[in-house]
């Protein structure tokens, strides 16, 4: 395509009119209202002894549970979108604490990484460890917020004390009603348990005679004594368990992800589970329009010889 | 100082060269000494490069997205700052102001536990009050401060909500829950009244040494305490009466009570012995604490792209005027 002189100027003129209307855009059209798929977590961390364990990693570096756990919330708290909400807890005993119900991410952000920084085995109340009730009573308080949020539940998975195979805690609820996923940390091999005082110092650690080996039942029964004392005696020690929480996540219909290296993992496991909402959110399309603007305007001036030659 | 929303824009700033370098809308002629000399037409070309010049460089940086960052300012409000203190004990489970034992009941009631009932209204308490900080603690055997002293009403707000789900913790430990909430105003300039509201259905001993050490504490950082005291039972009150249970002369809450008394520190206790009372209660911190007090305020971040693209509407406007005149111009010439 030749350009002739007349048409240059034409063309030049034509450009420069879209770009004023462009411009013109950018500046004076209204925010237009996006909708935005959310949906809200429940986060809840493990402050319980075994989280002291200095064997889990994040992203190449290794340091305790809790620190792993931390960052793992961290990480979430940042990757939400904002319009999303979320919330904090705590688990120690046999039940979780919440500490905040579920709020807007960006607008509270600080609060809430503060919040997260402030969480600590110390705060814990009572020195057990009832992975499962928890992760029971954290579902049904979760009935009780609207709408209801997601539960992501960061642990090692160590109860103490421990569970009989069969005699299981009851689940009271129906599997799935709150969807969620069990977040383990921590790593395989078995590990001395830093020991925590009443005002949650660090104090030595657990040893082999501080806690109960077998389920209460196992351990009431007289007859079972000589087999129980045969069993190897490592409830002192603790390691991720991956399997006994792979099947309370079944029970409970949660997903469950083994030490996650960012929170892509468990928005993944949260995918089609979770309970979503629209959110508006104001999108300002003056980026468009004024970089629309730019790109009309560059053409004025860019050497046409490169896009089909001149004449004169 | 300017922030910029989108930096990488600015690597392009290099193209408002482009109008000086550029032919485009010149017209090719055979010898230059032919054109006449024109002081005039040789200011205006000048003038409209340096005009597509300004235009390119406005669009540039308004794509960038210059802003003035967030700020906060102080202004003189009316209010009081609160470090509010909710026992998360185990007690505070129980059934809010029930009846004495020996009483008949006449009617039915439902019992209502003290955390609801205490979340319920110290929610309404933070929204009615515009101007306060808050701060909370959490207690029980161990206090937490899980947010430090801030204007931010929704998480305050979330956080007593999520006080009243669930059970409560083990016992109470109000030495420490009061030696935190006074260390949560250290490193604090003094901005006006300062509060600790302490709601909670139980007491302590204290010994005179903890006395002491909250007394100087509290008198250090000049605050003021309010206990807001749930009754569990109808009957019973803080101050000691003529005829009662020689049993509640031992109670802890009359022993806390005894203590905050001796402390040179101003104290307002305000029993709550039905809801009307809690009310009441409520509403006397309400009216008292409206001293003056300086509030900080968060201007949002502000966006100056705006002049910029007004810059470059009017640069390609008058752009667009010379090339129409430009090209209404030559289609004469063409003509003839």
């Amino acid at each position: 395509m030749k350009l002739n002189y007349q048409n240059r100027i034409a063309l030049t003129a034509g450009l420069m009119l879209t770009t004023f209307l462009a411009v013109a855009a950018a500046l004076w059209l209204p925010k237009i209202d996006h909708a935005v798929e959310v949906s809200d977590a429940m986060i809840v961390l493990d402050i319980t002894d075994s989280m002291n364990v200095e064997d889990a990693t994040w992203q190449g570096e290794t340091l305790s549970r809790m620190d792993a756990a931390k960052q793992i919330a961290r990480d979430m708290l940042q990757d939400m979108p904002c319009g999303s909400k979320a919330g904090l807890a705590v688990f120690s005993e046999a039940r979780s604490l919440i500490l905040i119900n579920p709020v807007e991410v960006c607008n509270n952000y600080n609060d809430l990484t503060n919040m997260l920084e402030m969480i600590n085995p110390p705060l814990a109340w009572v020195r057990s460890s009832e992975v499962s009730k928890a992760v029971f009573t954290a579902i049904r308080q979760m009935r009780a917020v609207d709408p209801k949020p997601s539960i992501v539940f960061i642990t090692d998975g160590h109860e103490s004390p421990p569970v009989h195979p069969e005699l299981y805690p009851k689940f009271p609820g129906t599997p799935g009603e709150i969807a969620g996923v069990l977040v383990g940390v921590g790593g395989d091999e078995l590990m001395p348990i830093p020991k925590t005082n009443e005002e949650g110092e660090i104090e030595g650690v657990w040893d082999v005679n501080d806690v109960m080996h077998q389920d209460v039942y196992a351990s009431q029964r007289g007859d079972l004594a000589e087999e129980n004392a045969r069993k190897p005696r490592t409830e002192h020690l603790s390691e991720q368990k991956r399997s006994h929480l792979a099947d309370l996540a079944n029970r409970v219909g949660f997903g469950f992800v083994s030490s996650p290296s960012n929170s892509k993992a468990i928005f993944n496991a949260l995918k089609d589970k979770a309970e979503t909402r629209l959110e508006t959110v104001k999108f300002d399309p003056y980026h468009w329009f004024a970089g629309l603007a730019l790109l009309l305007f560059l053409l004025v001036y860019l050497p046409y010889s490169l896009l089909g030659g001149r004449s004169d | 100082m300017w922030h910029w929303s989108a930096p990488l824009w600015l690597w392009l700033l290099p193209v408002v060269l482009l109008p000086w370098l550029s032919h485009n809308t010149e017209k090719r002629i055979v010898w230059s000494a032919l054109v006449p000399a024109d002081p005039i037409s040789t200011s205006l070309t000048l003038l409209i490069k340096g005009l597509g010049s300004l235009t390119l460089a406005a669009l540039i940086v308004g794509l960038a997205g210059p802003y003035s960052p967030e700020q906060i300012t102080e202004r003189q409000g009316r209010g009081a700052e609160f470090i509010i203190m909710l026992d998360r004990s185990r007690s505070m489970d129980e059934a809010f102001a029930r009846q004495p034992l020996n009483t008949l009941p006449t009617e039915r009631k439902p019992q209502r536990r003290k955390r609801e009932i205490a979340g319920e209204y110290l929610f309404e308490f933070i929204d009615s009050r515009p101007d306060d900080r808050f701060a909370y603690l959490m207690f029980s055997n161990q206090a937490t401060q899980l947010l430090p002293l801030s204007y931010n009403k929704t998480t305050v707000k979330a956080v007593v909500q999520a006080g009243r789900l669930g059970k409560g913790l083990s016992k109470t430990n109000i030495v420490d829950a009061l030696t935190m909430a006074a260390e949560m105003y250290q490193g604090e300039p003094y901005r006006g009244s300062r509060n600790v509201l302490l709601i909670s259905d139980g007491g302590e001993t204290l010994t005179r040494e903890e006395e002491q050490f909250l007394t100087d504490l509290y008198q250090d950082m000049q605050l003021n305490i309010y206990w807001i005291y749930l009754k569990s039972n109808q009957g019973m009150s803080l101050e000691p009466g003529d005829d009662e249970p020689l049993m509640w002369s031992d109670l802890p809450e009359r022993k806390l009570h005894e203590s905050f008394n001796r402390m040179a520190v101003p104290y307002t206790p305000l029993e709550a012995g039905t809801l009307e009372e809690f009310t009441a209660a409520v509403n006397a911190i309400d009216r008292e604490q409206y001293a003056p007090l300086i509030v900080e305020q968060r201007l949002p971040r502000e966006p100056h792209q705006d002049i910029f693209l007004i810059i470059a509407l009017i640069g390609s406007g008058l752009l667009f005027v010379s090339y129409l005149y430009t090209l209404i111009g030559v289609r004469q010439a063409y003509r003839q």
